[in-house]
């Protein structure tokens, strides 16, 4: 494997002027790993038996081919998404199943096929398949490019990938059912058992001293966001989502799943203590944190390693001015603000509950429900009804797209919680972001004011995953001269499998007019393989305006009372009446004989008395007027 | 205002102490108008002494109880976090169904005034009868028990009711959700007052019909209380089962969607939650309203009634015509499996025993110390 890794970086270094060919062979399995320490074995997801899945290396303008087979032996399907490759004139290649392709079903094998040509920087590729990324199915991906405008040499020495994760002592699979169930109404994330670095706890990482490191920083996890910072250093921003940036120095980032940062890390010229590298979670994510989870993952940076061992460090503050606000960097490439936009979709982030009582995730008022058919495939086989977007269902959430559009995003977030949302297909512009500002004890979320906001930047930040803060809102803006069909979503795999997603169906004859995007032999056959039509709709009908049998979400809760509810009212109210009618009768009806009931009632013993004296009392009259007396009377003498 | 409602006047709390207070009244009553009937005008000193023997113990009865019921409430609350913490929800609906139980039970007996003053008379009739005899057995007790009758009924009856009470009322506290100490004063006193003021009407002779009307309305006031105990009582355990599946996450999410198990729900309504919104936690305590109606709690609620009205026609048959319909030898009195334990048959009175035991009692009489003397035939009863 070491050889095979020599071989590949000597192949990728003499390759850097002609566009090389990266051929993988992959086959997923399962296999029991402690990668926390904790002593407990828990079931991950190999790479030819292997773990962790490889990293990808590889120069612009290269090509890939992965040989993706489904080796999971109990029933699962599988697929894999490239995150942040455009995936120019290959929008099959994406990965998401059910939007662009169809699952790959056990043991099948896809070909996914793409070159990179204008992308560089760091990404990462995972499974797109409910939980599995989660599981370990996921690995880096780097493209090196002589053009990156910050040059080893000269802007760095070093280069060294940190990968973030969270890390459960149970799988997606079983975590999965418990989540999206009537018994967590409220949609509480499942709570990891331990955050890690590369794949470990307490991470060592040995430097040299006065040497800069290119440090790509990816938050390759499902949930949580983690504060970086490193103990009494500073570094430089140079990159975001492969967006090379303008320098910005700063000393702590706030990193969603799926975010990317690059920095220039400068170490100290003295070697006499080591520091502590600091992954904070966010516990406001967190439903509830136990008192065993640690929460601040404290990690090694190694100047000696018979420096005294660090100790975890702390900051001041971790509000939203204590740490980088990725809003204010600007691209190196300066793309300028894009202009007014042609349309705009706006959605309002909501959970809710639907009638089965699952917690749900809705955009307005959908909550993403995956077709019958990719998404892609029926554009494909749609004919002029592509253009139509009712016929991609009424439940995937599709929007149709012209050809070079600009397409405005706005996120309205009445959510209590950050959001790190994902477009597949491209790097949007971040036109403004809100921070909630209405009374602390108040929780109405802020909606996008378009007469009312902050003064949109000349050069936008660029990125491909951005979070928008709880109670408010956000503006993103593209243009769509991709054609594909391409995801939004939030990259919180919880809440994508809580529905939290729509599809962007852009330039829809374009793609049909493509002879690259057309389906491959290998999709075609894992299509087949699982009896998924490839010339039908997402209702599964050759005619692609009739959606009847679509897949659609749960109704909603009724409200308020329904025909139920009002027989049981009614019921209840008959029921009560007719109890107190019985009890007034009861109470008002006079007794006879009362006196002979209560002292039968009372069981009084008195055989004995009434031997002992009744013969000397037999002849009292037993009219005389006494203590008993007649019901009312008694006290009146 | 609901909850500042909740915090002063706990309404379950003002029934018990008005029906025990009612209770330990018509003793005293009977026994004041017993004592003004037998001696009142043929030896007026006596009579008040008597009449001083009858308060000083019915107050010293109250007296006590207050004491053990202040520091039973006391550590109740004081105990209360320890032992509910987590499981509130079913302790919650164990208490309703205690005090459904309890206020069912008594309610009845509180319809029938008439009975109970009569059961009372029985009552001190075979208590003043069973002194002289037991004079002969045991010597020491039988004395101080017959000098000091007059202080020991009643002492004994207000301390027995009042104790009863202090149980009942910590019973019937706990069900009202977040009831807190200070809700127990006021219905307390106002409990008592009214008892009073009965049993003052009693004494004076007020119209038995009047206050059949307003015993009827009490009554009726109090079994709309039970059903709706009853009924939260299962909404509780419900409650506590979806709490229990959902780890505590249901009482947090409010009214919404979420905050119930929707799989059950036979209604829902997004508001009017007794135990956030101002106003409905008196529809709680009265009438068991919940914003959740569950198939088990609504099922509850008309089951208690169905019960409760076949029950009293099976009552009111029986008091017709003595037994219960289809069984001519069963009364509602024998269900009670008390009644074979203990094997009362032998100690139904007859007709014949009865009157004999009303006659004593009427024959009983005091002597100069307010003793209770040997019963005399050659003494005519007082008019």
């Amino acid at each position: 494997m070491v050889k095979f890794t020599a071989l590949l970086t000597s192949l990728v270094l003499s390759s850097v002027v002609s566009a090389a060919t990266h051929t993988y062979n992959w086959t997923t399995g399962y296999d029991d790993r402690d990668l926390d320490g904790s002593g407990e074995k828990t079931r991950i997801i190999t790479c030819n038996g292997e773990f962790p899945w490889p990293n990808i290396e590889i120069n612009k303008g290269d090509t890939v081919n992965i040989y993706l087979t489904n080796g999971f032996d109990d029933n699962k399907n599988t697929s894999m998404h490239f995150h942040g490759l455009f995936q120019h004139g290959s929008s099959q290649m994406d990965g998401p199943e059910m939007v662009t392709q169809c699952p790959i079903g056990p043991g099948q094998t896809f070909l996914y096929n793409f070159t990179v040509p204008d992308q560089v920087g760091s990404y990462w590729y995972h499974s797109h398949t409910g939980g599995q990324y989660m599981d370990g199915m996921r690995g880096l991906f780097i493209i090196h490019d002589e053009d990156y405008p910050y040059k080893q040499g000269e802007d760095y020495d070093e280069e060294l990938s940190l990968s973030f994760t969270e890390y459960y002592h149970s799988t997606t699979y079983e975590l999965m059912p418990k989540f999206l169930s009537l018994y967590n109404p409220t949609g509480a994330e499942p709570i990891p058992q331990n955050f890690l670095m590369n794949n470990t706890r307490n991470l060592t990482w040995e430097v040299q001293p006065d040497t800069t490191y290119l440090l790509r920083l990816i938050n390759i996890g499902g949930f949580t966001s983690y504060w970086f910072f490193i103990e009494d250093h500073e570094f430089d921003v140079i990159e975001v989502d492969g967006i090379p940036v303008e320098r910005n120095t700063t000393d702590m980032l706030y990193i969603t799943v799926a975010q990317r940062y690059t920095v220039l890390l400068k170490t100290k010229k003295d070697t006499s203590k080591n520091f502590a590298i600091m992954q904070l979670v966010d516990t406001g994510m967190l439903d509830i944190q136990p008192d065993d989870l640690i929460v601040n993952a404290t990690h090694t940076l190694s100047y000696n390693k018979d420096n005294e061992e660090v100790d975890e460090a702390f900051v001041d503050s971790l509000e939203d001015d204590a740490f980088l606000d990725d809003f204010y960097l600007t691209p190196i490439n300066k793309t300028e603000l894009y202009g007014e936009p042609d349309i705009e979709i706006s959605v309002d982030v909501v959970m809710d509950n639907l009638k089965n009582g699952i917690n749900y995730a809705f955009f307005n008022n959908l909550t993403y429900t995956a077709p019958k058919v990719p998404i892609l495939v029926s554009v494909l086989g749609a004919g002029d009804d592509a253009t139509n977007a009712a016929i991609y269902g009424s439940n995937t959430h599709s929007f149709v797209l012209d050809k070079d559009d600009i397409v405005q995003i706005v996120v309205n977030n009445q959510d209590t919680g950050k959001h790190p949302f994902h477009l597949h297909g491209h790097a949007f512009q971040v036109v403004d972001r809100d921070h909630y500002s209405g009374p602390e004890d108040s929780d109405e979320p802020k909606a996008y004011d378009e007469d009312d906001h902050a003064e949109f930047p000349q050069y936008p930040m660029m990125r491909d995953t951005v979070y928008v803060r709880e109670n408010s809102n956000m503006v993103l803006r593209f243009k769509a001269d991709n054609p594909g069909v391409w995801f939004f979503h939030c990259h919180i795999e919880w809440h994508l499998e809580q529905g939290l997603a729509l599809v962007l169906i852009e330039d829809p004859k374009g793609i049909q007019e493509d002879p690259n995007q057309q389906l491959t032999e290998s999709h075609k056959a894992v299509c087949a393989d699982l009896n998924i039509a490839t010339n039908a709709n997402v209702a599964n009908n050759t005619v692609f305006t009739d959606l009847s049998g679509e897949n659609v979400q749960q109704p909603p809760v009724p409200s308020g009372f329904t025909a139920k509810g009002y027989v049981a009212f009614v019921f209840s109210c008959v029921a009560g009446v007719l109890g107190l009618i019985t009890i007034s009768i009861y109470g008002l009806i006079d007794i006879s004989n009362v006196e002979e009931k209560v002292a039968r009632d009372l069981d009084i013993d008195v055989h004995k008395l009434a031997e002992d004296e009744s013969l000397s009392n037999e002849k009292r009259p037993s009219s005389e007027v006494g203590v008993v007396d007649d019901n009312s009377s008694s006290s009146r003498k | 205002m609901a909850n500042a409602t909740k915090k002063v006047f706990n309404v379950a709390v003002f029934f018990v102490v008005f029906r025990e207070c009612l209770e330990a009244v018509i003793v005293i009553s009977v026994l004041l108008s017993f004592l003004k009937q037998a001696i009142g005008d043929n030896d007026p000193a006596l009579y008040k002494k008597l009449r001083k023997q009858v308060w000083i113990g019915a107050f010293a009865g109250v007296f006590i109880c207050l004491v053990i019921g202040g520091g039973f409430i006391g550590a109740y609350y004081g105990l209360e976090n320890d032992i509910f913490g987590n499981s509130e929800d079913i302790w919650e609906g164990v208490f309703c169904m205690i005090a459904t139980v309890m206020i069912s039970f008594m309610g009845i007996a509180m319809l029938r005034i008439n009975k109970m003053q009569a059961k009372w008379r029985v009552k001190i009739a075979k208590s003043l009868v069973e002194v002289p005899e037991r004079k002969r057995d045991r010597f020491k007790l039988g004395y101080l028990a017959k000098k000091y009758s007059m202080f020991l009924l009643p002492f004994v009856t207000t301390l027995r009711e009042g104790l009863e009470a202090v149980v009942f009322v910590a019973g019937a506290g706990v069900t009202t959700q977040g009831s807190k100490a200070s809700s127990y004063p006021l219905p307390v006193v106002i409990g008592l007052l009214a008892g009073c003021l009965v049993g003052v009407l009693l004494y004076y002779g007020v119209s038995y019909s009047s206050l059949q009307v307003f015993l009827v309305i009490s009554t009726c006031i109090l079994y709309l209380i039970a059903a709706g105990l009853f009924s939260r009582g299962v909404w509780y355990f419900e409650t506590n089962t979806f709490n229990k599946a959902t780890g505590g996450d249901a009482s947090e999410s409010g009214d919404g969607n979420g905050s119930y198990d929707i799989s059950k729900a036979v209604y829902h309504v997004n508001c009017c939650n007794p135990e956030l919104d101002n106003g409905w936690d008196v529809f709680n305590s009265l009438l068991g309203w919940q914003n959740t109606g569950y198939i088990g709690s609504v099922l509850a609620y008309n089951l208690y009634w169905l019960v409760l009205i076949i029950v009293i026609l099976l009552m009111l048959f029986e008091e017709k015509t003595g037994h219960l319909p289809f069984c001519k030898n069963l009364g509602l009195r024998h269900l009670n499996p008390l009644y074979w334990i203990k094997n009362k048959k032998k100690n139904e009175l007859t007709d014949a025993e009865r009157e004999e035991l009303f006659r004593k009692a009427q024959d009983i009489r005091f002597n100069q110390d307010g003793e209770i003397s040997q019963v005399q035939e050659t003494v005519p009863a007082s008019k």
